[in-house]
């Protein structure tokens, strides 16, 4: 199996920058996930290991070699697409053996590697069946066996679950899961649910306006986010955000009032921000707690809570601040107008007005 | 409050009840339809009184035709005998069969081929190239005839085949029509493809053709009728009996003195099988091509 190497890799349409230069590291038998709002460039840059894409400027490796003119199938990778791409006029037997039918491996030879990637997937039973004989699941299945079958140094997925069901949607995952963890391949992954992302990967690539945000495994990325972009994105429900103002910086920490609830003050153990400066106080829906429980508490207004029988998610806010709160303790006190929350200083992040995070 | 659930009885009862609502509505709705169902009847009768009386006519003689007979005959062994003996068929169905048959293939060939590359490749020029095509067709063909003759004339290819079928391999409203209905072709299928080793013109063979089969299904009909019924630049080209095609002899025999209608009528309806066959035999393709399925 290879790793993947990006070295200030960039694309442009005529004078519009799409990837505005991305370096990344991709070892060997990882499983990365690209992740990003729509429009980030996470599929083009995808496309462009493909080869499926031309790359306007920087360097792309795949095994140790430089593969930035190398033809999509000499480059080792297969490629699983979101509308599954199989050809409508052959059988399942026949997609997945296509792309050795013309690399000239002999008859005998593709029908043992078609045979072995369908007991993978289980899919014996539908080698004769055309796609439109599937069901969407099955399609997607027989899309990652037509990967397999090419027995590719990396395998590259965009977006292949976004046209499934939320039920098969996670069967698929975890089939995918346990598919990497039996072939040891590298993978990447693109998506735009931050859900797929943190159980999927080893390591998650956030990307925004064709750049990368931050570079790390699911619980880092959680834990410690480099910004509030990726704060925001990362988690769900997504962080919550209280506008406020630094007011006095001392040896312990910075003390931040909320803007929207005043006279609550609340001093974080950080040592960045300038007094008197405008910052967004992030705090995870989870975090919340009961009042008096934290370091200081705040009021809100309920304006609806979602059941969710193990959890139930409060949706409130204050001064136009929506927020969710996350309650699993006392979620059947909930349905009145106001809630008290405590929020503790050291579940909480600071962010300052570009977004980067003040430590 | 309770609710009694409504039985199937009922609802078949409410939705014919509904329906007689509609069906006896206001006499306004009524003669609207009515007047419908004539135009209706009108036009299927303009369509297909034709093809009755071209059909009748081949086994009525001449007198009858003329009298308007519109009822079976027995002349109909007689019509046939005569078309064969002033008409030599076989070489006149092959010249037709001919140019029909290549000229299909080769207008599919290449206009299903320029329709796939004006939708798949980028160009900064290719919409203005599209647009400079469609203008092309506003053109009348009385207005290229003549240069065509001369340049087919200075190529000494005059009274052939290739003068038929040239002119037309290249058609525009076929291009326009295959860059349309690529439009619906999926761009991750041609990406596949590409990631499993195809060469372009491997895509376009093994990919492309078979998924668009609908689409080429409704162009033949459409190309081939077109090829099989072409008149009038046969007609200034091919100077020599032995290459006319069957449209030209049948226009021809209509000009004699005395015509011999029933005789004629029957080389209209021998005329006109191989469009029908085509047709019957492409015709659930053909719709399926019209509406742009992709499957």
């Amino acid at each position: 199996m290879s790793s993947v190497k990006l070295r200030g890799v960039r694309k442009a349409y005529g004078a519009h920058e799409v990837i505005k230069g991305v370096d990344l590291d991709v070892p060997s038998k990882q499983f990365v996930v690209f992740v990003g709002p729509s429009g980030c460039g996470k599929s083009t840059l995808l496309r462009m290991i493909a080869g499926l894409e031309h790359i306007t400027a920087g360097d792309l490796e795949i095994g140790g070699e430089r593969m930035n003119d190398v033809d999509p199938s000499k480059r080792g990778i297969a490629m699983v697409f979101q509308t599954y791409a199989l050809y409508p006029h052959m059988t399942v037997r026949e997609n997945m053996g296509f792309a050795l039918r013309f690399a000239g491996v002999a008859k005998d030879q593709i029908a043992r590697q078609v045979g072995d990637a369908a007991r993978v997937l289980a899919l014996e039973p539908l080698l004769d069946r055309y796609p439109k004989q599937l069901s969407g699941g099955q399609r997607q299945r027989v899309a990652i066996g037509r990967a397999i079958v090419r027995n590719p140094q990396v395998f590259l997925f965009d977006e292949p679950l976004s046209n499934l069901d939320a039920e098969l949607r996670v069967h698929m995952r975890i089939e995918i899961a346990r598919l990497h963890k039996e072939l040891q391949t590298t993978i990447i992954y693109v998506t735009h649910d931050q859900v797929e992302a943190m159980t999927l990967a080893d390591t998650i690539v956030v990307l925004r306006d064709g750049i990368i945000e931050q570079v790390g495994s699911p619980l880092d990325l959680y834990d410690d986010p480099a910004n509030q972009f990726v704060a925001g994105f990362i988690g769900s429900p997504k962080m919550n955000f209280l506008a406020g103002t630094i007011v006095e910086k001392a040896a312990n920490g910075v003390t931040v009032e909320l803007t929207n609830h005043k006279g609550t003050r609340l001093t974080l153990p950080v040592s960045g921000g300038a007094m008197g400066e405008a910052v967004a106080l992030g705090v995870r829906a989870e975090h919340f707690g009961e009042p008096g429980a934290g370091d200081s508490d705040i009021s809100l207004r309920v304006d609806v809570a979602e059941h969710l029988g193990s959890t139930s998610y409060v949706y409130a806010n204050a001064g136009g601040e929506a927020l969710v709160i996350e309650r699993e303790e006392s979620r059947h006190e909930i349905g009145v107008d106001q809630i008290s929350v405590s929020i503790a200083a050291a579940q909480a992040y600071l962010f300052d007005s570009a977004g980067k995070r003040i430590r | 409050m309770t609710a009694t659930p409504m039985t199937t009885t009922d609802a078949g009862a409410a939705a014919s009840a509904q329906a007689g609502t509609r069906r006896s509505g206001n006499p306004f709705a009524m003669l609207r339809r009515a007047l419908v169902y004539v135009l209706l009847s009108i036009a299927a009768f303009v369509s297909v009184f034709p093809f009755f009386w071209m059909i009748v006519g081949t086994t009525n003689t001449s007198a009858d035709i003329i009298r308007g007979k519109a009822s079976f005959g027995s002349a109909f062994f007689d019509n046939a005998a005569t078309f064969f003996t002033q008409v030599d068929a076989l070489r006149v169905f092959w010249n037709s069969a001919v140019i029909a048959i290549v000229g299909t293939v080769l207008t599919l060939a290449i206009s299903s081929l320029a329709g796939y590359s004006f939708e798949m490749f980028r160009s900064k020029v290719r919409e203005r190239i599209f647009a400079l095509l469609l203008l092309l067709l506003s053109i009348p063909f009385a207005a290229l005839m003549v240069p065509l003759f001369v340049m087919f004339a200075q190529a000494k290819l005059v009274n052939t085949y290739v003068a038929v079928i040239l002119p037309t391999v290249a058609s525009i409203f076929i291009i326009f029509y295959f860059r349309q209905a690529t439009k619906a072709f999926p761009s991750e299928l041609r990406d596949a493809a590409k990631i499993d080793g195809l060469k372009e013109w491997q895509i376009f063979l093994y990919v492309y053709l078979p998924v668009m089969r609908s689409t080429y299904a409704a162009a033949t009909i459409i190309i081939f009728m077109a090829n099989w019924n072409n008149y009038l630049w046969p007609l200034i080209v091919l100077q020599t009996a032995e290459n006319k095609t069957i449209t030209l002899i049948v226009s021809a025999l209509t000009s004699a003195y005395t015509p011999d209608y029933g005789m004629i009528l029957f080389g209209t309806v021998l005329a006109t099988l191989p469009t029908l066959i085509i047709f019957f035999l492409l015709q659930r393709r053909f719709v399926e091509g019209m509406l742009g399925a992709v499957k």
